[in-house]
């Protein structure tokens, strides 16, 4: 379970504070996977984000029972002139992890080569996502935040990713964004719509969408 | 119980950080750690020459070799703290991406190699210097290590501060530089406080990073008997700054943006 209290965010325009997240409360049941729908713009990532606690809300706290992981696919949080070895090393530390086994782990599933022990700023952009990814896969989550993984890298690997996730369902949920319904669909049970600052939970992802759907056509 | 397992959880961060940051800082150079060394080297050579090209020695009882040594090290780990502490969220966002780092963590990373890295150099530029000359006499070990833990402390505090600043306009990142460069020319690395004239040195000792370098020769030589430097000054105006430091973390800690 995932509790929300009051969370609110701006941000600052020339044009006045632009609120992205208005005052939100509410309980996010973890059991099962939920996807997040909303406009473009509508603070998905923003929420994502702050759920996460990569990014602190102007005001608010979130209360996590649950072993969240980072935004995935979002590829920061690596430092380029490290290798991808010791960024892994780095995260496998400060998650507690056995360093070894995540290095293996990730290695395996990234398919780099011998890129895994050349600096990440020689990377490109998919072989970045993909270390990412099998990192996030190495060490164990109970709710992984995933935010368009789907756009990753070519058609063999994303197959690779949908088994991964497939397999980890049992032990894992996750908490979706993405524009694709289709994608949410088949993901996730619940579903969740972030729309003008608000954010309201359905029981299914097939409400969420309805709802999504009525919004965009007022 | 919860509050170990947090802390020993926060320990492993700093830990993790303190490796990652000795790849960042050493690791890109095949020499690593070498250049840590060369750095106070050339400094303590150029003046070695200068010094003897203008005549001048180290006070009585020094070689100018240690004088010049136990002057710059305190020197050195109080300005590159300052400069390292103030820079640790700027060049650090895309840490803070991991919810259980918080800025305060890379800060407290970065003071600690820096204050390991010059303890470490000034060890061994000392243990060249006594295998030279065969001989070995510290007079208060205990006392160069206060300095060199004040000069760490000081520079946290100071770093922190321009840290903070620094999040609310980038004017303060500019205007380090020239802040910190007059304490290279003020504090002690090329005289003693017992050697200036007595109204100079009354306002010199406003500086509390001359009192660092006094206190670091005070516990090295035996005939240094310095009456000036004062402990306590050092560890109000750290204390002070620390408190101003972490207060201002506090306030800007949310206006941080990951990217």
């Amino acid at each position: 379970m995932i509790e929300l209290r009051h969370i609110t965010k701006s941000y600052k325009t020339p044009y006045g504070p632009n609120v992205v997240l208005d005052d939100i409360s509410v309980k996010i049941p973890t059991g099962e996977s939920i996807g997040i729908l909303g406009q473009n713009g509508a603070g998905k990532s923003t929420l994502l984000r702050i759920i996460g606690g990569a990014e602190m809300p102007d005001y608010g706290e979130v209360i996590r029972n649950a072993k969240l992981s980072w935004p995935i696919g979002f590829a920061g949080g690596f430092n380029g002139s490290l290798t991808g070895e010791d960024n892994c090393k780095f995260v496998a530390r400060i998650y507690g992890q056995d360093v070894d086994r995540v290095i293996d782990e990730t290695r395996e599933f990234a398919e780099v080569g011998k890129y895994f022990y050349m600096p990440v700023r020689t990377y490109s952009s998919g072989m970045k996502a993909r270390v990412a990814f099998g990192l996030s896969m190495a060490i164990d989550f109970d709710v992984y935040l995933v935010d368009e993984v789907t756009a990753v890298g070519d058609k063999r690997f994303k197959e690779k990713c949908a088994a991964v996730f497939e397999a980890r369902r049992e032990r894992s949920s996750m908490i979706m964004v993405s524009h694709s319904m289709a994608v949410l669909k088949k993901q996730c049970k619940r579903g969740a719509l972030l729309s003008k600052g608000r954010f309201e939970v359905f029981d299914t992802i097939a409400e969420a969408i309805e709802a999504y759907e009525a919004g965009v056509a007022a | 119980m919860k509050a170990v397992d947090a802390m020993m959880g926060q320990f492993e961060v700093v830990h993790a950080l303190a490796l990652r940051e000795t790849r960042t800082r050493f690791g890109a150079h095949k020499l690593g750690f070498f250049w840590a060394l060369v750095e106070p080297s050339i400094f303590i050579l150029t003046f070695f020459v200068l010094f003897k090209l203008g005549g001048r020695d180290a006070p009585v009882g020094m070689t100018l070799f240690s004088f010049m040594a136990t002057g710059v090290i305190p020197y050195l780990i109080f300005a590159n703290t300052v400069n390292r502490v103030a820079e640790s969220i700027n060049g650090n966002k895309s840490l803070l991406f991991y919810p259980q780092v918080n800025p305060l963590d890379v800060v407290f990373a970065r003071a600690f190699l820096e204050f390991t890295t010059y303890a470490g150099v000034f060890m061994i530029l000392m243990g060249i210097e006594s295998l030279y000359l065969q001989q070995l006499t510290i007079s208060d070990p205990l006392l160069v290590l206060m300095s060199f833990v004040l000069a760490s402390l000081l520079g946290t505090g100071l770093g922190l501060v321009f840290c903070g600043l620094a999040q609310f306009s980038n004017a303060v990142d500019r205007a380090r530089g020239p802040i910190m460069r007059p304490f290279f020319w003020v504090s002690g690395i090329f005289f003693t406080a017992a050697g200036l004239p007595p109204e100079a040195r009354q306002h010199m000792l406003h500086n509390p990073v001359l009192h660092l370098t006094e206190l670091s020769r005070a516990g090295w030589f035996d005939r240094y008997e310095q009456t000036h430097a004062d402990p306590l000054l050092v560890l109000t105006w750290s204390v002070g700054l620390l408190l101003l430091g972490l207060t201002l973390e506090r306030v800007v800690r949310r206006k941080i943006e990951v990217t």
